[in-house]
């Protein structure tokens, strides 16, 4: 079935589609929310939220990008409202543990292991995954869309609405942050 | 020596990446996506997220400070006129008795041979 009837279908709210659009698209949804949040339930959590997304929003699609595009889109920003949402959970807790309501300690997840590193990279990996926490959320989307969904930078341009030198600017600027990151990262390891 | 062995492991660590594969979801996402779909179309969770909803809650206070500000207003307006209404009330009350005094001693009068 070509991309267009499929999605002429899913207008229509065909369940037959959407079942093909799921076991089309879940893997490139399910990859890029993991790389994001670097945690497997939420990852889940946010596929399933961006395909209901995508079910219900469906008929505001026009054609004028390519739909993984437009899927994209919707993974991405789902993503980064998942991460707000669990900092303002994070906050909410640590203001009851204050007043003494939540006596449930707040600890950081442990290294998050992506499944589809190789064996011999799974530690610098480890590393590099906790490194990109600390960039800024368009950075980071940028670095996973490139590195772990080896998007090209026009397709990273076309789903993050910006030009090419806008990703080029972008990612050369994520990564002098990571190389930064993880030197004084190594840098404090060597020390002790 | 130092910088050599640090710069190797950042080197080491930026490259990782290469030749990542793509994960996948555990089986059966589908079902599992229906069934919360199921699940969201249920009447009482739509209203709690609907509710739970920032604005929506926003709204919810703001409406409710209005409610009380016009409650507090109107009680205040309400009061004074009472008052005024209550001493209007008295004074025609007053002016009644008087009148219907007066009309009595009048009628006496009169009714006198």
């Amino acid at each position: 079935m070509i991309e267009t009837e499929l999605i002429e279908l899913l207008k229509q709210k065909d369940r037959a589609a959407f079942k093909n659009v799921v076991d089309t698209w879940q893997g490139m949804v399910y990859n890029t929310a993991i790389g994001i949040l670097q945690n497997a339930e939420d990852a889940e959590d946010v596929t399933q939220e961006t395909f209901i997304q995508v079910f219900e929003s469906v008929s505001s699609f026009k054609g004028e990008s390519k739909f993984s595009t437009w899927v994209y889109r919707i993974t991405v920003s789902k993503a980064m409202d998942h991460i707000r949402k669990k900092k303002r959970k994070k906050r909410f807790a640590f203001i009851q543990s204050l007043y003494g309501k939540n006596d449930k300690p707040l600890i950081d997840p442990p290294d998050f292991f992506h499944p589809g590193v190789s064996m011999e990279n799974k530690e610098n990996a480890a590393v590099l995954f906790k490194a990109m926490e600390q960039l800024s959320p368009n950075q980071k989307t940028a670095f996973v869309l490139n590195k772990v969904e080896g998007l090209s930078y026009i397709e990273i341009g076309e789903v993050m609405k910006i030009s090419d030198s806008a990703v080029d600017a972008l990612l050369h600027r994520a990564k002098a942050n990571l190389k930064k990151i993880l030197k004084e990262y190594y840098a404090a390891l060597n020390k002790n | 020596m130092k910088d050599e062995f640090i710069n190797k492991k950042v080197e080491g660590a930026m490259e990782s990446l290469d030749g990542i594969q793509g994960a996948n979801p555990r089986p059966f996402l589908f079902t599992r996506l229906e069934a919360r779909m199921q699940n969201d179309r249920n009447f009482w969770s739509k209203l709690s997220s609907f509710v739970a909803r920032p604005i929506i809650a926003f709204a919810c206070v703001c409406f409710v400070l209005i409610i009380n500000v016009m409650v507090i207003f109107l009680s205040k307006h309400s009061g004074s006129l009472t008052a005024q209404q209550g001493s209007e009330i008295a004074a025609v009350d007053e002016y009644s008795q008087v009148s219907q005094v007066s009309y009595n001693l009048y009628d006496l009068e009169n009714n006198k041979p």
